[in-house]
């Protein structure tokens, strides 16, 4: 210490709040801005943006008046609101499109097929990915394949063939649902079944269970996720399907709800009735956004399972 | 309760000419805890799994008690087995898994409950019951592996590194608790892992395997005092014993300044002129000439010390008392100590005839 240093020792300040950043500083050489980024996100999100303006519009639409629909069209409903029958077209749509016989026969198709499609796909696809059966690999593949074959180009063969058997109906259509949903359930599924650990069914071998016992209180509770990322996708994919149903379905009594929509369009339009169509739309695709926004997590779960890891 | 029985026991893997588990010969007796050791790859966990009944068996037989089980599934042949990453069900309660053995017995629910309860208390896990294994510690899933085995009474428990997966301090403490479990059970134990220090600790006897080869079978004390070869010699202890090649002349032995006689037992058992002398790092004497080395490395343990000592371009591995004031670069010169010298035949590997 020198003798000029006369000063007294600072006294201790006060601590200071550590503050942290709001966002901690990435990684250096990882740039936060580079025009591909700015680009990227942009068109993602003019995307989203444009999706979502189709979702307000057809929401919208579907509670206005065809004169509102094509003179406002970006506008809130008003004129139905104002006469006090804010629901005129909905109630217009599901009396004339026959949804409400419409809607019992999806669900119970739709859901039936969906079932009958998992049930069959998760012990398929337990005996394609654990039980080392000779060959189960090229089987995979081509349980794979029919993923690829597009069912529109086998459409006129299939009506030949179901009309033959007298299956040129709804339990025709069940079936080709079913058929035609396996290959990528069995696919999904077998992701599910590889990523678990061999150790489980020995573990359980051990402990006494018969390989059918492995499956149903071991294995299968494990794939849960898959079963329900599979129910899910299948029964989305099945309710608006449209074109086997105009096929194959020729007794109105027993139209899907796309197949009655699509009937309904052809009478909606030609009296000019756009709100009640747009409101059958809605009907139709509604459930079916809301299953999927209340399972969404679930389902991209489901499928990058196997992906990353 | 049963013995275990070995007998030529081989297995092959598909596309691998050579066997995982060679022509083995091994006989666990009644009650005893045997543990299977060796490097990766060297046949243990095959071996545990054959008996456990996951692998085929090639050639040879494997017999629990009087029982061929060669040929049995695995449900069919009374063993337990703990898994190295314990594979609990992930969607079953402690308690479900614990008893889900006893539930494909068909035993009744209130005995089974009361069985499950019993282990859990033995185990420290009756307040985790309920509990999904996700929300287990390590430690705690342990325990469940545990006693999902424990559980079942069975003639044989198998396991297969429980402890791999257990912080440092964790694995001493459920080292000890699994080997007094063991004891207090009396089940017949295969444990296999590829810690030297587990083996030794656990064990009543120690099979040492290589290759797919038993190498050597016997108590810990046994393997330490009297290793069957050198491979033996270098696997067991820890640090390594000094394996110091050298050649024979017509006095013995030359190993550093230190002369070494061979009996003539010896010298007949020898093939060639080589000739391997271990000595473990506690078996030297320090300053009386021999070998002139310098101190290399000090590892300080506080009641240990390891010195790494360079002599040309061989390296000596010397315990001392913890806390001496070895520095590196220090001279220091070592005489194997008498008796604490083990001789192999450089050629073979075997251990020749003690003195």
């Amino acid at each position: 210490m020198s003798v000029t240093d006369v000063e007294a020792p600072p006294r201790p300040s006060p601590k200071p709040v550590r503050k942290p950043p709001r966002k901690p500083r990435p990684a250096p050489g990882s740039k936060r801005f580079s025009p591909l980024r700015v680009l990227g996100s942009t068109i993602v999100w003019l995307f989203t943006a444009g999706n979502i303006l189709v979702l307000y519009w057809l929401l919208t639409a579907s509670f206005k008046t065809p004169v509102e629909i094509f003179t406002k069209p970006f506008d809130l409903p008003y004129q139905w609101f104002k006469v006090g029958k804010p629901f005129r077209n909905f109630i217009y749509a599901w009396n004339n499109a026959g949804f409400g016989e419409a809607v019992l026969t999806t669900v119970v198709l739709v859901g039936l097929a969906t079932v009958v499609t998992v049930a069959v796909s998760a012990p398929c696809a337990y005996a394609l990915t654990r039980l080392g059966v000779r060959g189960s690999g090229p089987m995979t593949n081509v349980v794979a394949i029919g993923m690829g074959v597009p069912f529109q180009t086998v459409i006129i063969p299939l009506f030949v063939v179901l009309s033959k058997v007298h299956l040129d109906n709804e339990y025709g259509l069940f079936v080709l649902y079913v058929a035609l949903s396996i290959p990528f359930t069995v696919f999904l599924m077998t992701g599910f079944f590889r990523s678990l650990p061999d150790e489980l069914e020995e573990a359980a071998a051990l402990d006494g269970a018969s390989p059918m016992r492995t499956f149903f209180s071991v294995m299968l509770p494990l794939t849960r996720g898959g079963m329900i990322t599979a129910l899910t996708l299948n029964a989305i994919g099945l309710w608006n399907e449209t074109l086997l149903a105009i096929v194959f379905l020729k007794d109105q009594a027993h139209f899907t709800l796309s197949r009655a929509l699509f009937t309904f369009y052809g009478a909606a339009s030609y009296q000019s009735e756009y709100g009640g169509l747009i409101a059958g739309v809605a009907i139709v695709v509604l459930p079916m956004l809301v299953l999927y926004l209340v399972l969404a997590r679930r389902i991209i779960t489901g499928l990058t399972l196997g992906a990353g890891k | 309760m049963a013995t275990v029985t070995f007998s030529d026991t081989t297995r092959f893997y598909a596309g691998v000419d050579r066997p995982a588990v060679d022509g083995l010969d091994l006989e666990v007796a009644d009650g005893e805890f045997l543990v299977l050791v060796g490097p990766s790859g060297c046949g243990k966990s095959t071996t545990l799994r054959m008996l456990a009944g996951l692998e085929g068996v090639d050639d040879g037989s494997i017999h629990i008690g009087d029982r061929d089980v060669t040929e049995l599934p695995p449900k069919d042949r009374d063993t337990a087995m703990v898994f190295q990453n314990y594979a609990l069900y992930p969607h079953m309660t402690v308690g479900e898994n614990i008893g889900f053995h006893l539930k494909l017995a068909k035993m009744p629910k209130a005995e089974r409950e009361r069985k499950v309860a019993e282990a859990a208390a033995v185990l420290d896990l009756t307040e985790y019951l309920d509990r999904k294994p996700a929300k287990l510690s390590g430690g705690q899933r342990q325990r469940v592996a545990m006693g999902r085995a424990i559980v079942r009474e069975p003639s044989v428990f198998l396991m297969d590194e429980p402890l791999s997966n257990l912080d440092a301090k964790l694995r001493v403490q459920t080292r000890t608790q699994i080997a007094s479990l063991q004891r207090r059970l009396g089940i017949t134990t295969l444990y296999v892992t590829h810690d030297q220090v587990e083996a030794m600790t656990m064990g009543d006897r120690v099979a040492v395997l290589k290759d797919g080869i038993l190498q050597q079978c016997d108590t810990p004390v046994g393997l330490f005092a009297k290793p069957v070869n050198v491979f033996v010699a270098g696997f067991i202890g820890s640090p390594a014993m000094n394996l110091l090649e050298t050649t024979v002349d017509s006095d013995g032995a030359v190993a550093g300044g230190t002369r070494l006689p061979l009996t003539p037992a010896q010298r007949s058992a020898l093939t060639g002129p080589g000739i391997v002398v271990g000595v473990r790092p506690e078996g030297w004497t320090i300053g009386d000439g021999g070998f002139e080395a310098i101190v290399e490395v000090v590892e300080e343990l506080g009641s240990d010390q390891y010195l790494y000592c360079r002599d040309g371009d061989r390296v000596l591995t010397v315990r001392t008392p913890g806390m001496a004031p070895w520095q590196r670069g220090e001279p220091i010169s070592l005489t194997p100590q008498p008796g604490a010298v083990h001789l192999f035949d450089a050629a073979t590997g075997d251990r020749l005839p003690d003195a």
